[in-house]
């Protein structure tokens, strides 16, 4: 019987979930107030300081394997609190772009409709970023790629929402 | 009994509302496994209710057409899992191309979940023909769910819109599947009559509110998210701005 329980539980556990994602989805998107204090939040600098691998192999020589290492996992969860801002920023894009798609102006909604598709594949950089921050501040000894191609990507998307801006501006004037 | 029966009637009268307004509303055409579903099920309740008033025949044919329509019933729900996935990666396909990796992974995880459960849990009343069934039900409930939750994760974590009737799809049957886990894991372990009929009172009802939900989510308006289209001039031109400096950084 016990196992009939642990089912019970499991299947509860699964409808908690639904409910949950049935709730939130009826909250709207921050909007672009939300997506411009997320750039603001973004300290682009520091976070490249944060990830540059020259910096990590100065530290690397410069310091002893056990400081290294408290200094690493440090540096990681700082660099991780940018990654999840950058991903909160690039879910907004993602709804910014999805609703310009709707735009009766066809320049706008395909503009839209490019920040969408680049704050998506952002969106998949940092989870990706995540989940190799995360092994940093586990193993912070062992040696890790770059993470350039995230602020790459960043780079991308602001740029294409900021096209749409200025087609915006136009279409204001 | 009465109100058993009436239990048993109602979730299937409202499918049937709900396919009604499918085909007006023309939503056949974007979902057309879920009205297949709907109608399948009402013919399906319509079926089982005329072998079950017909006093000739036996419970053993009645457990068999029970068997062979469940059977249907769980591959189309397969299909309306498939058709609300394909509708929330449709303008998306390069986000489809990443999904699909993880959506196989996924299905294989959980079809290898639902094997182990049934082979080193398999109930009580395994060796018999429903005991085994309730067995493999339980393992098919824990795939379809546990896709559904895996897809809602996938598109909140990417902050996919994934708005309206096909959300109420996939919660409905997610529910669904949700109580099959439980109820089934259930009947694989209690043989009391008692019991079961507890138990078909349970299904009954859950599958009411997985019906008010489809018809609930067919009926509400559909939600605008105006985020971009009602910005003022002074907005975009902050927008830019803080653009600009960003990148200049």
């Amino acid at each position: 019987m016990i196992t009939a329980w642990i089912f019970v539980a499991i299947a509860l556990f699964a409808l908690a979930l639904l409910t949950f994602f049935a709730t939130r989805n009826r909250t709207h998107p921050a909007g672009i107030d939300g997506a411009i204090s997320m750039i603001r939040s973004i300290d682009m600098e520091a976070f490249r300081n944060l990830v540059d691998p020259a910096e990590e192999e100065f530290l690397r020589c410069a310091l002893s394997a056990k400081e290294f290492r408290v200094v690493k996992r440090k540096r990681a969860w700082a660099a991780l609190a940018y990654v999840r801002c950058a991903g909160r920023a690039a879910v907004l894009f993602a709804s910014a772009g999805q609703a310009a798609q709707r735009n009766s102006d066809p320049q706008i909604a395909d503009s839209g409709m490019q920040i969408a598709h680049r704050a998506l594949r952002l969106r998949l950089h940092t989870l990706q970023a995540s989940l190799r921050l995360l092994g940093q501040v586990v193993l912070p000894g062992n040696g890790n790629r770059p993470l350039v191609s995230l602020i790459d990507e960043y780079e991308k998307t602001a740029q294409t929402l900021l096209r749409l801006g200025r087609l915006r501006n136009e279409q204001h004037v | 009994m009465t109100g058993h029966i009436l239990l048993w009637i109602s979730p299937h009268v409202l499918l049937a509302l709900v396919a009604i307004l499918m085909y007006q509303r023309r939503l056949y055409r974007d979902f057309p496994f879920f009205w297949l579903y709907t109608l399948y099920e009402t013919c399906e309740f319509v079926l089982l209710y005329a072998l079950i008033s017909i006093r000739t025949v036996t419970g053993q044919q009645y457990t068999y057409a029970f068997l062979v329509t469940l059977v249907i019933s769980i591959s189309l729900r397969f299909g309306v899992i498939r058709e609300v996935s394909d509708h929330l990666f449709r303008e998306r396909p390069f986000l489809k191309e990443a999904a699909r990796g993880s959506l196989q992974w996924t299905w294989a995880l959980l079809v290898l979940a639902g094997i182990a459960c049934a082979v080193f849990a398999p109930g009580e009343d395994g060796g018999r023909l429903i005991g085994g069934l309730a067995v493999i039900n339980r393992g098919i409930g824990i795939v379809q769910c546990g896709l559904l939750v895996f897809l809602m994760c996938f598109a909140r974590l990417l902050g996919l819109a994934w708005r309206g009737f096909a959300f109420g799809i996939a919660l409905g049957v997610g529910v669904l599947s949700g109580i099959d886990i439980a109820t089934y894991a259930i009947r694989a372990q209690l043989v009391d009559e008692g019991w079961m009929r507890t138990l078909n009172l349970f299904t009954t009802g859950s599958y009411l509110i997985c019906s008010l939900i489809w018809l609930g989510y067919i009926l509400a308006p559909e939600s605008k998210t105006s985020v971009v289209t009602n910005v003022a001039g002074n907005e975009v031109d902050d927008w830019n701005r803080e653009l600009q400096r960003w990148l200049s950084s």
